[in-house]
């Protein structure tokens, strides 16, 4: 029976480190700004940068390979999220967008093995 | 409302994040596992993993961090790259903050405890569709309550077993697909499609920025962007109906 064995001094320093800074980010304008009108600009920015955000997170994970853009292995990965998109988009509803994308990911992969 | 009606309402939207968010669990067992195996590589131990699973709760900053950590950066370094990943959350927070008007001190913690990609947009969500009215923290919870102990669970069977799942199934690629589908229907004006373009864009082009900074840069990018398409389409408006 493995009961787990519990890591260095510095493991659990990162672990404090990024945990409790990790609160504080997201306690931030929580904190602040609970109950408070913001200026409609602001929040229009916030409307922006909602999307962008998700865009610069998602797109590297489709067309990485490793730590590097590699459109010959992941073009596949692209499409795949794409009709993934187009089906959300249409219709939403996560687990059968999700199922499509991935049914379309090995499709792709299959035929063009 | 009565008291009784008001109880039932309150477990009707929890019941509803619960649902919700069950549609996530796919994605979160390559991940997990992935993230479980890595803090072990980074000496965090099987308790270490499980602590940073259910304590930062946040799985690329947790990637990031062990990565660091294994290949013998500086413990400093470490920290404020997994740190620098979660700034987004930063934008979360104040996005949030205007929907949660009327939350006690307390509930503010929760809001901000739980606060990840996939209980933020599932919250959007709800609100655009105009469900938000009652219990806005019953339906968090509920989404929240369903992914965090199933993410420490599939850390920790990573960490406990080494478990990973077969790499030619692709399973990780469920992470990018599930915030496809939860952000493409958000996107209802022009402005937002194209700083979602610029973003993704930046994001690529950034990517090998010290740090980590690329991601928070992308943003910034991709906002400004979007506030320049804004300023154009209220213009030409204007022209037209001068």
């Amino acid at each position: 029976m493995n009961w787990g064995g519990f890591g260095t001094v510095d493991g659990w320093l990162a672990i404090i480190g990024l945990a409790i800074g990790t609160f504080a980010i997201r306690y931030s304008f929580i904190g602040l700004l609970a109950g408070k009108k913001l200026p409609p600009r602001f929040e229009r920015a916030l409307q922006l940068a909602v999307p962008a955000i998700f865009a610069a997170l998602v797109v590297p994970l489709i067309l990485f390979q490793g730590n590097q853009l590699n459109l010959t292995m992941r073009w596949p990965h692209a499409v795949a999220a794409i009709i993934t998109g187009i089906y959300a988009w249409w219709r939403g509803g996560m687990l059968l967008s999700l199922v499509i994308g991935m049914a379309s990911l090995h499709a792709l992969l299959w035929f063009f093995a | 409302m009565s008291n009784a009606a008001d109880q039932a309402s309150s477990r009707a939207s929890f019941k509803a994040g619960v649902i919700e968010c069950l549609q996530l669990i796919p994605s979160y067992i390559p991940f997990g596992l992935v993230c479980g195996v890595a803090a072990m590589q980074a000496g965090l131990g099987e308790w270490g993993a499980v602590a940073i699973a259910a304590f930062a709760f946040a799985g690329s900053s947790q990637a990031v961090l062990t990565q660091f950590l294994s290949s013998g950066a500086p413990l400093t370094i470490a920290i404020l790259s997994g740190l620098v990943v979660n700034l987004r959350m930063a934008v979360y927070s104040a996005a949030i903050a205007p929907r949660i008007a009327g939350a006690t001190p307390k509930e503010r913690v929760l809001w901000a405890a739980f606060l990840v990609d996939q209980t933020f947009i599932s919250n959007e969500a709800r609100h655009q569709r105009g469900e938000h009215m009652n219990h806005p923290l019953a339906f968090y919870l509920g989404c929240a309550l369903t992914l965090w102990p199933w993410w420490v669970l599939m850390n920790a069977i990573g960490a406990f077993a080494g478990a990973k799942l077969p790499a030619s199934w692709q399973l990780d690629f469920t992470i990018p697909l599930s915030f496809v589908a939860m952000v493409v229907p958000l996107l209802k004006s022009r402005s937002q499609i194209l700083a979602a373009i610029a973003g993704g864009a930046a994001g690529v082009l950034l990517y090998a920025m010290p740090l980590k900074l690329g991601l928070i840069a992308a943003c910034a990018l991709g906002t400004c962007v979007g506030m320049t398409v804004d300023a154009l389409l209220k213009l030409k408006t204007s022209e037209a109906t001068r």
